[in-house]
């Protein structure tokens, strides 16, 4: 800024020079620059930063498309919190409950609800085993750094769904 | 001399010469008939549903906006039906762009709820497509979003080769690399550091942004972090690898893969983030380099100088 007022200062100088004296000063006017230690900014984190500014957070689970990589993920720790609740909840039952767990089981049997009944409460606890223990081999051989091209991805994750859906139903119909 | 005329005259090759050529002249009257009727192309509605945010507007609510162009009058991609919208509806819409070939990484944004290139990605011709900025980011205007912590943490890995302890050459030189060495930094150098990886990564949504260095770096860092510990004219692998042993900067990917699946250049972050926790864990360990030492940076002084290696040789 103070380049261009100088230059065009000087310009209008020569001018002056050659023709008569005319009221230049009233538009261009001399700068003088006061030389100053530049403010030191405070460091302000990104997220001050971007708060200070009121900068919305763009959506992201609510919008992302539901994909096999992500579906696959989330599952493999639904079901190894179930797992959990189930061992959980049958040691507590062992502990707390009156009688033992196999006397409850016998009663259900004995309930008459249908084997078909049976087979599914049998696959509800069945498939979360199975497919935590595809899954957490497929885990384990990503570690090993294998099967981590999207095309093996998706393979695997084909494979390993057949595998636990199958491994549950020959598990139910026991 | 006669019957060689009529020989000719009922040539085969005569005759085809004669069929293609009428097929040539049909063709081109088609052509012309098509050019006349081009302008009268019904035009194709499409529907772009697209989020908006002005900082200057005083609800500071983003909202969806609705726009619909003739995706027969636009070029292909996603990145054109925006210019066509900025142009003739909405001079007010902003997006980031640059290179619109793939290769600057500017355009990267959530369209139909995938991260990718809107200059890489076709426009689909039904339904309606939604476009969002980069996922769990802060946004800027619109489309644009701000990369600050992404780059920061892109540069803490260090992206750049360091050399011996002790070299003073550092730049002056250039570094010697065997071919097969070089390859094996193929898949990695070609990422643009479009951020489509790392903000479709939900761990990186959820760790990524806790205060450094307690935070996760994100696959597209990690992918250089990673890049830069195998290349064989780097030394600093020891602190490299050290500088990520922490609860939060490599251990929260939980291999998801979502990286993998999303990177418009087709490379595998999830492969480099196992292979850096097995180098990490010293499952593996680096290679030997093939070649080591340096040539001065002038080609002129370094085939002297390889010349006069030669020469001792003898
Ligand atoms: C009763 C048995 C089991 C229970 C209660 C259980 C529980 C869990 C839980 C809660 C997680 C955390 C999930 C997450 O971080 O997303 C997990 C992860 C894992 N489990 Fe299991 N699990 C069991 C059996 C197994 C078996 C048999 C295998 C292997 C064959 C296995 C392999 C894995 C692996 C590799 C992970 C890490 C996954 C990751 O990084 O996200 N688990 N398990
Ligand atoms: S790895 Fe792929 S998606 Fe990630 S920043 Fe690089 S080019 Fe983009
Ligand atoms: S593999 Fe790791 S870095 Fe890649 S999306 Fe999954 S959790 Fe994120
Ligand atoms: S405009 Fe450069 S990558 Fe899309």
């Amino acid at each position: 800024m103070a380049l261009i007022f100088r230059l065009s200062g000087k310009r209008f100088g020569q001018q002056m020079l050659i023709t008569d004296k005319s009221g230049l000063f009233n538009f261009v006017r001399p700068v003088t620059l006061k030389a100053k230690p530049a403010l030191s900014e405070k460091e302000e984190g990104h997220d001050e930063r971007n708060m200070r500014l009121k900068r919305p957070q763009s959506p992201h689970l609510t919008i992302y498309a539901p994909q096999l990589t992500s579906m696959l993920s989330i599952t493999h720790r639904f079901t190894g919190m179930a797992l959990s609740a189930y061992a959980i909840a049958l040691g507590l039952g062992a502990v707390v409950l009156p009688e033992s767990i196999p006397h409850y089981i016998e009663e259900l049997e004995c309930a008459e609800i249908g084997s078909s009944c049976i087979s599914a409460i049998k696959f509800i606890l069945a498939f979360p085993i199975t497919y935590h223990f595809w899954n957490g081999i497929r885990h384990l051989l990503w570690d090993a750094g294998k099967f981590l091209t999207i095309r093996e991805v998706y393979i695997t994750g084909y494979v390993m769904l057949a595998l636990a859906i199958s491994s549950a139903i020959a598990l139910s119909a026991m | 001399m006669n019957s060689a005329r009529t020989r000719f005259c009922n040539s085969k090759l005569l005759k085809e010469f004669v069929r293609r050529f009428s097929k040539v002249k049909s063709e081109c009257k088609d052509k012309n008939a098509n050019a006349a009727k081009a302008p009268e192309k019904k035009p194709k509605l499409k529907t772009f549903s697209i989020y908006r945010f002005n900082p200057k507007d005083k609800t500071q609510k983003p909202t969806m906006k609705k726009y619909i162009i003739d995706i027969n009058d636009c070029r292909p991609m996603v990145l054109d039906a925006l210019f066509k919208i900025k142009t003739e509806q909405d001079s007010s819409l902003a997006f980031r762009r640059s290179c619109r070939e793939g290769i600057c990484g500017s355009c990267a944004m959530n369209i139909d709820g995938v991260n990718r290139l809107a200059c890489l990605h076709k426009i689909k011709p039904r339904g309606v497509t939604k476009i969002y900025p980069l996922p769990h980011m802060y946004v800027v205007k619109d489309l644009v979003v701000d990369m600050t912590r992404f780059f920061d943490q892109y540069h803490r890995v260090k992206p750049y080769l360091i050399g011996k302890s002790g070299d003073k050459d550092q730049g002056g030189s250039q570094y010697l690399q065997s071919i097969k060495d070089r390859e094996a930094l193929d898949g990695y150098v070609e990422c643009i550091l479009c951020a489509c990886c790392s903000t479709s990564c939900p761990e990186y949504w959820w760790h990524g942004h806790s205060k450094k260095p307690n935070d996760f770096l994100g696959p597209a860092a990690l992918l250089h972090a990673y890049r830069w510990i195998t290349d064989s004219r780097d030394y600093a692998t020891k602190e490299r690898l050290n500088q990520l042993k922490s609860y939060y900067s490599v251990y929260r990917c939980h291999q998801i893969n979502n990286c993998t699946s999303v990177c418009p250049k087709r490379l595998a972050p999830g492969k480099a983030i196992a292979n850096l926790r097995l180098l990490m864990s010293s499952f593996k360990k680096k290679k030997k380099p093939d070649m080591e030492g340096s040539l001065p940076a002038e080609p002129e002084k370094a085939c002297d100088q390889a010349c006069e290696a030669g020469d001792k040789k003898k």
